[in-house]
């Protein structure tokens, strides 16, 4: 088989595998809902694993017919790309997140949806598995192929997600394993392969042409409000982002917690969604209604308080709290709001219905995630406001696992620094139940208080509840006389109660709106009070503030108090509680068990006994770990660097797998050479260690350079490591097959299972215990190979 | 004679059990175990709890869970509510017989049906038309002739029929809005589920006394139904 074409082949399946996981990622947030997108692909990338068991079990059979196998599977990887989502779609299997608590039936389509799409993951990585084993001895080059593939398609990927929408992707994406075949067809069964890729070349057309229709939850939010008279979509916008929707309808209003006195319409023209999912609502300024909403509610509280000049607006989204900020007269407004697209698609195609507010000459924009914007802004202001925390009704933890820099108690700190005399930060949430956001908020505010040492952070603090929402506001100066006054007065008059303030009446909190359990006032004290402590060890919640280190501002569980919570609440509504978290330890049950199962099967052919059995478990599950875990550290720490997660994501991926596949291409070096593999590890562990301990600080201090340079230091920072980390697996592959060849699939398989097992691990590690800990867990997988290499045999 | 006279009130005991309903004792089951014990007390709900044909409601698939204590699905995202938080929200506006109720939210129509058992005039606005739709002909046919069915957009209540002397909202809005407090008589009540469907709701109560209206955040509810210890 020619070489060069080999090579090529490869790299192009490895290119469709990873874009048609990220392609099929973004659709299945639309239909469904991220998380269970995330465990969907979680168990349909076990694929790579079943294809190592399938490999180990039949290498035989399947090694004869590799010159008919490798076009057949890639060929048939790009029909399934292309229809997979098609069927997907069919009633029969189409499973709807929500009703998998309600009707048992869904479960059954869930699990059929696993099998789907765990098809052509399935049937690609056996044709990539089937190359390995087959050339072994050329693994350098092969898995640098791999790897410069599984890189490249990560870019293509990111590029057709600009231009085309999710659903029409899998058509394109197809094209790439059907070229990959084609370059690899037998001169034997001529016709039936020349047949075979006219049927695949007919398919993928028709899907170019026709791409799937997706149906999506009717408890998204989207499909509610389509359901409202007149609704219709407005635009529509694909990006790496997500899909912008914006829809618009007579019957629209928007005004969250609005007070009982308010007789405002709280009309909006339109609603923007991403993915489906609110995203916020679209309003104007001159008129006067924009500004009634928020008067009205008790995000008007730093307004009432005393007159603001100069705004910052973190993650401004749509743009109705900047509008908020012009009805009040400010006259320099800084809107910070990540998503570019969103702000885009407003400022240039809904002009006329926002009153061109993105080019009122008092509002500057930058299109940088808050965190990072505060880090590089040298701006003092009177008011900073952030977004309003938690959905109406509670978001069931669905956003547990997001990383919310801007509310770490650092984030609070840069903030605060940032305030003018007099100036304050401002915060709203809604009152969910059992109590969680407020209190979280709270205790993060009442923290920075006591670390910025002032004598009585009490006189910091103002609170105001209305009957769903509160908002609290953090003052640089203690609370002025006035200012108590004019809280006082703004709550009487829109029937709001004080929660916080000085000398309050314990009457006066609930003068208007009143709790059946009172007990929220008590946490209110206790985390005011010295023994805040206590009180975070003792509630039935995680109310710790984030740090960021662990910058999951939403992730309340507490696993040492379900077992309490779940006869307080009943067992089955656990999951309305903190669903985000609970369905990652769910995946991670689920692929661990699977995984076991597909790592002992080959055991039964390839035989149980033997010494190098546990040391190639523990050496392709050690670099399996470490090297997912690393990757992991590595987006999330860059995410604050860059300032945007597509440009993390897309900079470390395609660094981490290029210089990794250079790596590879030079592991022949390392293969039969056991002291150089120690040194690689020992070198891999100590800049692992050294990592965890100086990263933060090298990011933080070069944060404020341009764009260029920043990418200069991450390929600077991943560069030599990812080198190190391409040369273990090659070589340790090489050494498998001089010594034991059939195990050579079956370590392939256990490097796959382990590498999917380690994306959900290295998550819950980060959410328990902090990004360091992942950093430095990674540092400990990379000892288990280190170890087998020591052990002599 | 007497197997002949046997067989024949063997017959007409079949017959007649055939008549029967035979969800009633699910019904009287679910008031028992899961309403009444946990606190519902008036009497005239209980009974309308135990009058109104619950399986009637639910899509046809569902029919065999519909005396669970849960929320059920009955398509365009919308829920048909645990019977227990219907319970409680019918008494929680301690009806009467002259009682004139509106309803923002029909949904399948069951709540309509409950308090049309116990007060005078029920008018209920549904915004999702297919919904509203289905459920004016199911009410009509079972009979509910004081309940009013308007295909309409909820936020302005329904006019022409106010003062109310409750208003009970199924829907979850992010505000009550402003008519609906218009159209509330002198010391009536709304009462509003605060949350989505299949999460975590607190049911709120508002009160207009003169020009004061005060809310109170009632109990929360879930999923699965709990009672709050303590």
């Amino acid at each position: 088989m020619n070489k060069q074409k080999l090579l090529f082949s490869i790299a192009l399946l490895s290119a469709a595998i990873i874009a048609f996981q990220l392609a099929l990622m973004q659709i299945l947030s639309i239909v469904q809902w991220y998380h269970f997108a995330y465990m969907v692909i979680s168990v349909a990338l076990l694929g790579f694993g079943a294809a190592g068991t399938v490999l180990a079990i039949f290498k035989k059979t399947l090694i004869n017919r590799i010159d008919i196998l490798l076009p057949l599977l890639m060929i048939s990887t790009g029909i399934i790309i292309a229809l997979v989502t098609d069927v997907s779609q069919m009633s029969f299997i189409r499973f709807d997140s929500y009703l998998l608590f309600a009707e048992y039936s869904h479960t059954g389509k869930l699990l059929l949806t696993y099998l789907l799409f765990f098809l052509p993951f399935f049937l690609g990585a056996l044709a990539i598995g089937l190359i390995f084993v087959k050339y072994v001895d050329n693994i350098g080059k092969i898995y640098f192929a791999n790897l410069f593939g599984s890189g490249a398609g990560g870019m293509i990927a990111l590029c057709l997600i600009w231009l085309f929408f999710p659903k029409q992707l899998p058509a394109f994406i197809a094209i790439l394993p059907v070229i990959a075949g084609v370059l690899l067809l037998p001169v034997t069964k001529r016709f039936f392969f020349i047949g075979f890729t006219i049927l695949a070349a007919s398919v993928i057309v028709w899907k170019c042409f026709n791409p799937p229709q997706l149906i999506l939850s009717e408890y998204k939010d989207i499909s509610k409000t389509l359901l409202l008279p007149e609704a219709k979509i407005t635009s529509e916008k694909t990006s790496p982002y997500g899909v912008i929707q914006t829809v618009s309808s007579p019957v629209l209003r928007y005004a969250p917690g609005m007070s009982l006195t308010a007789q405002t319409t709280a009309q909006i023209k339109m609603a923007a969604f991403i993915n489906g999912e609110w995203f916020g609502a679209v309003t104007e300024w001159k008129r006067t209604d924009t500004s009634l909403i928020l008067d009205y509610t008790t995000a008007a509280l730093p307004y009432i308080m005393a007159n603001r000049n100069k705004v910052l607006v973190l993650r401004s989204g749509t743009g109705i709290d900047v509008a908020h900020a012009i009805s009040r007269g400010v006259k320099y407004i800084t809107a910070v709001e990540p998503n570019s697209i969103i702000i885009s698609t407003l400022r240039d195609e809904f002009s006329r219905e926002t009153d061109s507010l993105f080019f009122h000459p008092g509002v500057s924009i930058h299109t940088i995630e808050p965190r990072t914007f505060l880090m590089m802004d040298t701006s003092h202001y009177d008011l900073i406001t952030l977004p309003m925390v938690g959905t109406f009704g509670g978001s069931s933890g669905l956003y547990a696992l997001q990383e919310q820099f801007y509310l770490t108690k650092e984030g609070f700190h840069e903030m605060w620094r940032k305030l003018n005399a007099g100036g304050v930060i401002s915060i709203t949430s809604w009152m969910d139940y059992p109590v969680r956001n407020p209190l979280k908020i709270l205790a993060t505010i009442a923290e920075v208080l006591k670390e910025s040492g002032l004598q009585n952070p009490k006189e910091h603090i103002a609170a105001i509840r209305s009957w769903g929402t509160i908002t609290f506001v953090m003052t640089r100066s203690p609370l002025q006389q006035a200012e108590i006054i004019n809280i006082r007065n703004f709550s009487e008059e829109m029937m709001f109660d004080p929660v916080i303030l000085p000398k309050l009446d314990s009457g006066e909190r609930t003068r208007n709106n009143q709790f059946q359990d009172e007990r929220f006032f008590d946490y209110v004290d206790q985390i005011l009070s010295s023994e805040s402590s206590r009180f975070y060890e003792d509630y039935d919640f995680n109310i710790k503030p984030a740090t960021d280190n662990k910058p999951y501002f939403s992730q309340y569980i507490k696993w040492g108090n379900l077992e309490r919570l779940g006869e307080f609440f009943g067992n089955r509504s656990l999951p309305f509680f903190e669903i985000g978290y609970l369905l990652v330890i769910i995946t991670l049950i689920q692929i661990s068990l699977i995984s076991f199962i597909l790592i002992i099967l080959p055991l039964f052919k390839i035989g149980w006994k033997g010494k190098s059995k546990t040391g190639i478990i523990l050496y392709f599950s050690g670099i399996g770990l470490g090297y997912m875990f690393v990757e992991m550290v590595f987006i999330q720490r860059f995410i604050l660097y860059f300032g945007n997660p597509v440009y993390s994501a897309s900079a470390v991926i395609t660094s981490l797998l290029i210089f990794s596949g250079i790596g590879s291409y030079h592991s022949k070096y390392f293969s039969f050479n056991r002291k150089r593999l120690i040194i690689l590890f020992s070198f891999i562990i100590s800049m692992l260690i050294a990592y965890s301990i100086i990263l933060t600080p090298i990011l933080q201090n070069t944060i404020h350079l341009n764009l260029f340079l920043k990418l200069f230091i991450v390929f600077l920072l991943t560069a030599p490591l990812a080198f190190c980390m391409g040369i273990p697996f090659p070589a340790g592959l090489t050494q498998v097959s001089k010594t034991n060849t059939g195990a050579v699939p079956w370590a392939w398989g256990i490097n796959g299972c382990i590498s999917v097992i380690s994306t959900a691990l290295a998550t819950i590690i980060a959410v328990e215990m902090g990004f360091t800990w992942v950093m430095l867990f990674a540092a400990l997988a990379y000892c288990l190979p280190m170890l087998v290499q020591w052990k002599p045999r | 004679m007497n197997i002949r006279l046997s067989t024949l009130f063997l017959l007409l005991f079949i017959i007649l059990s055939s008549w029967q309903d035979p969800y009633k004792q699910g019904r009287e089951a679910l008031v028992k175990n899961y309403i009444e014990k946990r606190g519902v007390k008036d009497n005239a709900v209980l009974n309308a709890m135990r009058n109104v044909k619950r399986h009637l409601f639910v899509p046809q698939n569902q029919m065999a869970n519909a005396y669970n204590d849960r929320p059920m699905p009955i398509g365009y995202g919308q829920t048909i509510s645990q019977p227990y938080i219907v319970a409680y929200m019918t008494e929680i506006i301690k009806p009467k017989p002259d009682f004139k109720v509106l309803e923002i939210g029909t949904g399948s129509g069951y709540q309509a049906a409950v308090l049309a058992e116990i007060v005078k005039e029920v008018y209920t606005i549904e915004i999702v038309p297919e919904l509203g739709n289905t459920a004016a002909p199911r009410l009509q046919k079972l009979g509910y002739k004081n309940v009013n069915v308007k295909i309409s957009d909820g936020y302005h209540g329904w006019k022409e029929h106010a003062p109310y002397d409750a208003i009970i909202v199924t829907a979850a809005a992010e505000f009550v809005p402003p008519p609906l407090i218009q159209q509330l008589k002198d010391g009536g009540k709304i009462v509003i589920p605060v949350g989505s469907p299949f999460m975590t709701q607190t049911l709120m109560l508002i009160e207009k006394k003169g020009k004061k209206i005060t809310t109170k955040s009632l109990m929360p509810v879930v999923f699965v139904p709990f009672t709050r210890k303590g």
